[in-house]
């Protein structure tokens, strides 16, 4: 080290600063900066808009028949039945990732220095909130284009429609990552997070109307899926991009993300506060 | 700012039955240097947790700079920097990303944050490795990084947990070099060791924990004069001449250890450091060959058992 008694020819030291600590929106600012940086690592951007597109094709070609299946709206094409509802599980998987990211990250001591620092923990998880919202506005994004694209997704609510469709995906996404991100802050286990990913949220998925109509699932699994609080979302999703403007499902969806989102910022913020 | 940096008054910290901190109090003066000294499980992390806002106390008050603890922790946290036992960094971002983090949270503008992370980069030896992702680093390098964003804010106190645990000899002196540099800046350094060897030589005054209690406070010195006895450990080579050797250094004032009659080694123990001195003319008045000659001092388990003798008596 260069450290040494003898080296007393220090840099130009900047005299005693008069940083009076940062503003909420400031550390929400540069905390979100720091999250950004993930953005950067080209991988992690080619898998996180690979993964849902290779689901979508399987989803798209595996399922087509279901477009026979009774309770299927008429002359609607599978894909631009489906879509709607890929844009709605895959933001809930993303969020659970972000808490999962989150588990991870409180576990390894990544985020112990910010602690001792004169900032508000919560706006740690604010900043994630908004990273966490850009990265699925670029991933649904790059998942319509490639439905249109590679498809032909094409539904009757035309680009309005779609475009609602997307706000009401994100909107339900960024609920659920507030969910997330207090169960990843009181879980901390990165393992536990997958786990609970593989058995509560990959399930809730297909207990849904995602892929099928409700009528044509099975009685135990249509009792699922009419609780089923995505299933409502994929309602809305869906009846925006077919142009059918049935407010009810969509109004819900809004409303229940809110709430989701209200409790799980509360839980969060008060779980991160502990070492 | 106060004469007093920290002022710490009974704290006390339980996590389910175990009383990890018992009616703690510490008191360390601006400018200062106070080693905290115990085994593992003696408090002193959950100290440094509680003295730092980390973790809330259960009873007692503590003031870091001035400010409660428990009621203005976002004050505290303004003045202090607190380096832990495992590296705190980022590893997904570079060195300077890191630093200049730190800086603007706490409320640098974008060049401030460039030059501070700079300066910080040079003096730490990270200038050529600030641009790579910290992952790629090395265990002291991280160690490094972690201190210099504790000194990011200047603070005026600063926490050091256990620093030079798990490090090689050289970089414990590197270590050793810097607080002492902080200190002369004005710094005042609460730092915990399991080493009573780094206590003596930093800092100026020790307190001595275990199981969550103060069992002795002082200055080093005060401290192992108190309790320990220093020794000289001596091989000889040839196990005949052993009793020449013995009888030479009873000659010269030592009452040496001896047992068994094939045993090459001697213990004997001594008041000053300079008696080594001594003990090597005795040993060449007697001609005696040693392949191993060393002076102990007293251990932390000598002060321990010393002390935690005394206080159960």
């Amino acid at each position: 080290m260069s450290v040494t008694a003898a080296t007393r020819s220090t840099p130009q030291v900047v005299t005693r600063r008069d940083w009076e600590g940062s503003s909420f929106p400031r550390q929400v600012w540069v905390l979100t900066g720091r999250s950004m940086q993930a953005l950067k690592d080209r991988r992690l951007l080619v898998m996180s808009v690979l993964q849902p597109l290779i689901m979508l094709a399987l989803f798209s070609q595996v399922f087509k028949g279901m477009a026979f299946a009774p309770g299927f709206p008429r002359g609607v094409d599978y894909i631009d039945y489906l879509m709607p509802a890929i844009l709605v599980t895959t933001g809930s998987q993303a969020a659970m990732w972000a808490g999962a990211g989150l588990a991870n990250d409180l576990k390894n001591g990544a985020l112990a220095r910010l602690r001792t620092l004169p900032i508000s923990m919560f706006s740690l998880l604010t900043a994630r909130s908004v990273f966490d919202a850009v990265r699925n506005t670029i991933q649904l994004s790059t998942l319509l284009l490639g439905a249109v694209v590679l498809f032909g997704f094409n539904p009757s609510g035309g680009v309005p429609g779609t475009l609602a469709a997307l706000g009401l995906a994100l909107i339900v996404g960024w609920g659920l990552s507030w969910l997330f991100m207090a169960l990843g802050v009181w879980v901390r286990n990165l393992e536990v997070m997958q786990m609970i990913g593989m058995v509560a949220v990959f399930p809730l998925m297909f207990a849904s109307n995602a892929f099928a109509p409700l009528e044509s699932l099975p009685g135990w699994l249509q009792a699922i899926a009419k609780v089923n609080p995505l299933s409502y979302a994929i309602n809305g999703s869906r009846g925006l991009a077919l142009g059918n403007l049935d407010l009810s499902p969509i109004f819900w969806a809004v409303v229940i993300s809110c709430v989701i989102a209200l409790i799980g910022a509360v839980a969060a913020g008060r779980g991160i506060r502990k070492p | 700012m106060p004469d007093l940096m920290i002022d710490a008054k009974d704290l006390t910290r339980t996590f389910g039955d175990v009383t990890a901190l018992d009616r703690v109090s510490l008191q360390v003066p601006r400018g200062t240097v106070t080693a905290l000294l115990g085994h593992n499980g003696a408090g002193k992390t959950t100290l440094v947790n509680v003295l730092s806002t980390i973790l809330p106390q259960d009873g007692g008050s503590a003031r870091v700079a001035g400010f409660d603890v428990a009621t203005q922790g976002h004050r505290v946290r303004s003045r202090i920097g607190l380096t832990g036992q495992f590296a705190s960094v980022d590893e997904q971002l570079s060195g300077t990303q890191n630093l200049a983090l730190i800086a603007r949270l706490l409320g640098a503008s974008k060049p401030e944050a460039r030059q501070r992370t700079a300066e910080l980069l040079e003096l730490f030896d990270l200038a050529d490795a600030a641009g790579r992702k910290v992952s790629t680093y090395s265990g002291g390098m991280k160690r490094r990084l972690d201190l210099a964003a504790s000194l990011v804010g200047h603070p005026d106190v600063v926490f050091l947990d256990e620093p030079t645990t798990g490090l090689d000899p050289t970089s414990r002196l590197g270590m050793w070099d810097i607080v002492e540099r902080l200190v002369d800046d004005g710094t005042t350094v609460l730092l915990t060791t399991q080493y009573l060897e780094e206590a003596d030589r930093l800092a100026d005054a020790v307190t001595v924990l275990s199981n969550g209690r103060v069992v002795a406070a002082g200055s080093a010195v005060e401290l192992k004069a108190s309790v320990g006895q220093r020794t000289v450990a001596l091989t000889v080579t040839d196990a005949n001449r052993v009793p020449e050797a013995l009888a030479s250094l009873r000659a010269a004032g030592f009452d040496p250890l001896h047992e068994g009659s094939r045993n090459r080694k001697i213990t004997i123990p001594v008041e000053a450091a300079n008696a080594l001195a001594a003990v090597v003319r005795a040993l060449d008045a007697a001609g005696t060959e040693v392949s191993e000659l060393a002076l102990h001092e007293p251990t932390l388990d000598d002060v321990y058992l010393t002390l935690t003798h005394q206080a159960a008596a």
